[in-house]
């Protein structure tokens, strides 16, 4: 066998390779009409029977998020990460989220549950408010189904600035809905404090609350330039982190 | 059309509004929440103890950007205050001695540092960001607050500090 010829079978050999992990890591893109606008999903298919629904409001442009769907779509979890702001033409800033309909959210929601699949939310900081409304609105609509849970990492749902020495006040739609929730917070932040206070208000309508704190980690430490060496590990480790979350879910629904 | 003087004037209006941002007057009819700490020596520190005098609560960490940066323009600040009535008490928000001796040995702050490991002020002062400080004056009420990092040396914060003293 002559050189050329080695080179052309390794160059068959990547290129196959590389073509079969694309066709197994393949996305689709799926719109669906949610009230007056179109939003665009993007799916990270899986053949189990877990779905996992993310509101990342991020315009699809984080990587981590993206490299943690394929993961976890490896692993037999269906991702779908519909883009909410592109789909209200809203900038990337917190008040958008306002700007996203009740009615688009539950509709998401209810295209998921199509699936026949278990249906788990997730959302972080802010944007964990379109989980709680479209959880919220959708148990409203749907007395005999359930969705299974919701993962809130790093929930930042204060009404405003807390005052101290003074109860914190939480956004209309905290402690709305009976959703599973668990709670991750970084250690590494003042958050970690007042995760009690929040679990409490969630659970005052029934929702079961658990909360995990993730060592050496702070808040947002997945979309952080300045990320330390802990945070790249977890960040790395993002999908194996969610799937322990699901069975949290999953497992453990009594309220700490 | 806007004459020369009325733009200087609105202009200048602005940029007072802008520097004001920092330090946000704090409205709230709100009793000043207890703060009894001990510092990395072992002395126990009570915010009461300090009436008299404008304290600087700052909660902070060494995990914390904005508060390692600005460490050092907290030193000057206390230079700049002189005579004025004036301390400095920067609680460290749930870390060990270990981390915060390390951290202490490389920044050198000239003022005391006040651990809590249980982060029981952290949440009596609902402490949501970090760095988190709180400006209380001689009567012992919280006057303003700001959250993030600032350089704390900067001549309006001092003489508003002063000026607070004063009062």
């Amino acid at each position: 066998m002559n050189l050329k010829t080695l080179i052309s079978i390794l160059a068959f050999a990547i290129i196959t390779t590389l073509t079969s992990t694309n066709m197994a890591l393949a996305k689709e893109v799926k719109t669906i009409e949610a009230g007056d606008t179109e939003i665009d999903i993007r799916i990270f298919p899986a053949p189990g029977n877990v779905l996992l629904l993310g509101f990342p409001c991020d315009e699809g442009k984080s990587i981590a998020e993206e490299k943690t769907a394929r993961s976890l779509a490896e692993d037999g979890i269906e991702v779908w990460m519909p883009d909410m702001l592109s789909g209200f033409m809203l900038p990337k800033v917190r008040s958008s989220l306002s700007g996203i309909s009740t009615e688009a959210l539950t509709a998401i929601i209810n295209e998921a549950t199509k699936t026949g699949k278990k249906v788990y939310l997730i959302a972080s900081g802010p944007d964990t408010e379109l989980v709680l409304r479209g959880a919220s609105n959708w148990e409203t609509n749907h007395k005999n189904t359930k969705l299974s849970g919701a993962v809130l990492m790093f929930p930042r749902l204060f009404k405003a600035a807390p005052v101290p020495g003074k109860a914190p006040e939480y956004q209309d739609v905290v402690g709305k809905t009976q959703l599973p929730l668990l709670l991750l917070e970084g250690e590494r932040t003042p958050n970690r404090w007042g995760i009690n206070s929040l679990s409490h208000e969630l659970h005052k309508s029934g929702s079961p609350v658990k909360s995990k704190l993730i060592p050496n980690v702070r808040g947002y430490f997945f979309k952080r330039q300045d990320a330390n060496r802990s945070e790249d590990v977890v960040t790395s480790q993002m999908a194996g982190l969610i799937k322990v979350s699901l069975f949290y879910l999953q497992e453990n629904n009594t309220h700490d | 059309m806007i004459k020369p003087l009325s733009l200087f004037i609105l202009l200048f209006s602005l940029a007072l509004n802008l520097q004001a941002a920092n330090l946000k007057p704090f409205t709230a009819n709100t009793a000043t929440p207890a703060l009894k700490l001990n510092d990395l020596h072992g002395k126990t520190h009570d915010l009461q103890d300090y009436k008299g005098k404008v304290v600087l609560v700052q909660f902070w960490a060494t995990y914390c950007g904005p508060c390692r940066k600005e460490m050092p323009s907290m030193n000057k600040m206390i230079k700049k205050m002189g005579d004025t009535p004036f301390t400095i008490l920067a609680v460290d928000m749930g870390e060990t001695e270990a981390e915060v001796k390390q951290f202490v040995k490389e920044v050198k702050p000239e003022f005391s540092i006040l651990m809590d490991e249980s982060g029981k002020s952290i949440s009596d002062w609902q402490v949501f960001a970090a760095p988190s400080n709180f400006i209380i004056d001689p009567a012992g009420k919280i006057r303003y607050t700001l959250f993030g990092g600032v350089e704390w040396d900067s001549d309006e914060l001092i003489n508003k500090l002063k000026a607070l003293a004063s009062n």
